[in-house]
């Protein structure tokens, strides 16, 4: 078999059994309770939690990001192994939804990691999640999800904006590296 | 009524809300007072800044089961570094609040001895919830200003 | 000798109650020493509320507490009434009554459920989750929101319920009595349950009130005392109803000295059972009549200068607004109260000290701790 053979067989095997770490990082975190449970049932798509982030492969970043969780989120997203997926979860991942004007909340999650798809929403209904997951699988599929091969490739970018955030201080950065993602 | 009896400067602001005004170096006793006369729940400490009078409000709600009553102890400090002695040793959740509006509002609790970070970590900016912490500004000049990922 | 180690439990834990962590100092299996950590879910709300407008703050507010916020809502509405001097309709007092009480069951099915599931008992999640969902169900043909409603604020509720609610609640209802026998069975009357929760996790009863225990966690600890009962909102004082309290557990077998994991689970299905009495009451004695008071101009609204606290009975306790006004468009501060700002921080630091790692979470699970009311 060719290598393109086995990726896209390895790419099949991997969209219909997904596992997600058990990361409540906000207020989102109540639908998922649903979604996982009998109603929803999300382990008909071969879905479940995990509770360790090497043995996941999707982070479903669930709202608004504390500097605080961020911190906590990079260090989890960098346990995970490749290849690995992130779901913004509800509009606080995408411009800060309704806490734009927070001192504590980061704005935008795609300054600090690749997101590969994003649920609109505050907060998106069970039936929402699991399209984005559908869609998701789809990604993976096709081999649309390359999420994490950014991360690598920019990986001095992401890092520079994380550094930004927890820092608190922009001044201080300034002799963080420029990094052009080389 | 019975706080309107203990207390002389006790005003009634509404049915079962009582407030009174005093200053830092009495507080300790009244509250001790109220304890040892039925107003045995401690509900919350709060602060509030009047940054037009230069003062900070320190407000300690107190409940009693037994009167049906909520005594509010209001006392005024300067906004710029004056320090109000602990009562973390009158109900221990005190430590908690007094822990919070040090890092809040950055009020200094003479005695307390873990006013280490509570919510925030590592923040060098001026105490978020003082009256001239623009937050708008804030997010403006931080969030905004990180660059997006290039592509290249 | 064993030798003394540190031990993480969260954020990213199972066994952590939602974004919070504790450390813990052990030896062996024992807990010596633990310290709360929060602050991972601070958005800092109450500086928010301080720069928006009185009207703009409602769907603020009812996001500071995640599993129940229809408190939060009426809390709000209520310190603004006060201030502002408002008497609300009759009618809209009922329908609060109806909300918060839905609420109240579903907040109290899933920490039921989370607290079995902690045990190992996985079954009583999937139920409890399960059954919350007709819940929201209800919430959604109500208020059009599944989780946030912003459907109780200042003046009354925003519009009537529709035609066919009381079809569509008395369904539920009448399926969560027959439900609850199920749960008993596999909760409650387990032997497994009960030799793990029984006496694990006490908040001793002459400590209770000093620590600032409220709520659910008061009552097991032997004390019959709701606000419900003591500063009657909404409908409360025309609606008959029990406190259930530790040693009067009803048909649960008494099986400790009380404000154990096992008494503070029972009280809250005690509490379910009663929730529905006051629902069918309330359905059954809701007069006809408006749900909002004819109000001024939104954005225009300037409230009284003056310091208002008011409190209601969350499922998790004592939750308090106190809101300060000078007069003005905006509030000058907003503090809130959240019950688990004492049950997780002191108490669950005062009393982790000799319990078993395995007990840890089932304790912090049944104080019902909800970081996102502690840090706000």
């Amino acid at each position: 078999m060719r290598q393109e053979d086995w990726s896209k067989l390895a790419r099949i095997m991997s969209k219909r059994s997904l596992w997600m770490v058990h990361f409540c990082t906000g207020c989102g975190a109540m639908e998922m309770p649903p979604v996982l449970t009998s109603r929803y049932d999300m382990e008909r798509f071969g879905m479940i939690s995990m509770a360790t982030p090497r043995q996941a492969d999707v982070l479903l970043v669930t709202g608004y990001l504390a500097v605080k969780t961020l911190k906590r989120l990079v260090q989890v997203y960098e346990q995970m192994r490749d290849p690995k997926y992130v779901v913004g979860f509800g509009s606080c991942t995408i411009n800060g939804g309704m806490y734009w004007d927070s001192y504590n909340t980061i704005k935008d999650l795609s300054k600090y990691m690749p997101v590969d798809i994003y649920i609109a929403g505050c907060m998106p209904r069970p039936e929402a999640i699991i399209d984005a997951f559908l869609k998701l699988m789809d990604m993976i599929d096709k081999g649309e999800a390359t999420g994490w091969k950014k991360y690598h490739k920019y990986y001095k970018q992401y890092k520079r904006n994380q550094k930004m955030a927890f820092s608190y201080r922009l001044d201080e950065v300034k002799d963080i590296e420029e990094g052009d993602g080389k | 009524m019975k706080a309107m009896e203990l207390f002389s400067e006790a005003k009634e602001i509404k049915k079962g809300r009582i407030r009174i005004e005093t200053t830092k170096d009495k507080v300790e006793e009244m509250i001790k007072k109220l304890k040892n006369n039925g107003y045995e729940h401690f509900v919350m400490l709060s602060c509030i800044d009047w940054i037009k009078d230069g003062k900070f409000e320190l407000v300690y709600h107190m409940w009693s089961y037994k009167y049906k009553e909520h005594v509010m102890i209001s006392i005024k400090i300067n906004r710029d570094g004056e320090t109000v002695p602990t009562m973390s040793h009158l109900f221990p959740q005190i430590e908690t609040y007094e822990r919070e509006i040090h890092e809040m509002f950055g009020v200094e609790f003479e005695g307390n001895k873990r006013l280490v970070s509570f919510v925030l970590e590592g923040w060098p900016h001026m105490p978020p919830m003082r009256k001239d912490f623009d937050t708008e500004k804030f997010v403006k000049e931080h969030y905004y200003k990180i660059p997006e990922v290039k592509e290249e | 000798m064993m030798k003394e180690y540190e031990l993480f439990i969260g954020p990213n834990h199972p066994g952590a109650t939602g974004n919070m962590s504790y450390r813990l100092w052990a030896e062996g299996d024992k807990v010596k020493r633990a310290e709360t950590r929060v602050g991972y879910l601070h958005r800092g709300f109450e500086k928010l509320m301080e720069k928006r407008l009185w009207m703009q703050n409602v769907p603020l507010v009812c996001r500071i507490c995640v599993p129940e916020p229809d408190i939060n809502e009426a809390a709000y509405s209520m310190a603004v009434e006060d201030l502002m001097g408002w008497e609300i309709p009759e009618r809209a007092k009922y329908i609060r009554t109806i909300i918060l009480e839905l609420a109240r069951i579903s907040s109290h099915l899933m920490t039921v459920g989370s607290i079995a599931a902690s045990l190992g008992i996985y079954t009583a999640a999937q139920w409890g989750i399960g059954d919350r969902d007709y819940i929201l169900d209800i919430f959604e043909e109500i208020t059009g929101g599944r989780v946030y409603h912003i459907y109780i604020w200042p003046g009354g509720v925003r519009w009537d319920l529709p035609k066919n609610a009381r079809e569509l609640i008395t369904k539920v209802l009448d399926y969560l009595e027959k439900r609850k026998p199920m749960y008993d069975d596999l909760i409650l009357n387990n032997k497994v349950f009960i030799r793990r929760a029984a006496g694990v996790g006490v908040v001793p009863k002459d400590k209770a009130i000093e620590w600032g225990v409220t709520g659910p966690n008061l009552r097991a600890a032997g004390y019959k005392l709701d606000f419900r009962k003591l500063e009657p909102y909404a409908a409360y004082d025309k609606i008959d109803f029990e406190i259930p309290h530790y040693p009067k557990l009803g048909e649960y077998e008494v099986v400790s000295d009380g404000s154990d994991i096992y008494t503070r689970t029972a009280i809250r299905m005690l509490e379910i059972v009663q929730s529905i009495r006051i629902i069918r009451q309330a359905l059954k004695d809701m007069p006809e009549g408006d749900v909002l008071l004819k109000q001024p101009q939104w954005f225009a609204w300037k409230v009284p200068a003056g310091y208002s606290y008011v409190r209601v009975e969350s499922s998790k306790g004592e939750f308090g607004y106190f809101v300060v006004s000078d007069g003005g468009k905006k509030p000058v501060r907003v503090h809130v109260r959240g019950a688990s700002y004492t049950h997780g921080i002191n108490v669950m630091e005062t009393i982790a000290p000799g319990l078993n790692i395995a007990d840890f979470a089932p304790t912090a699970f049944s104080l019902d701790v909800c970081p996102p009311e502690i840090e706000r």
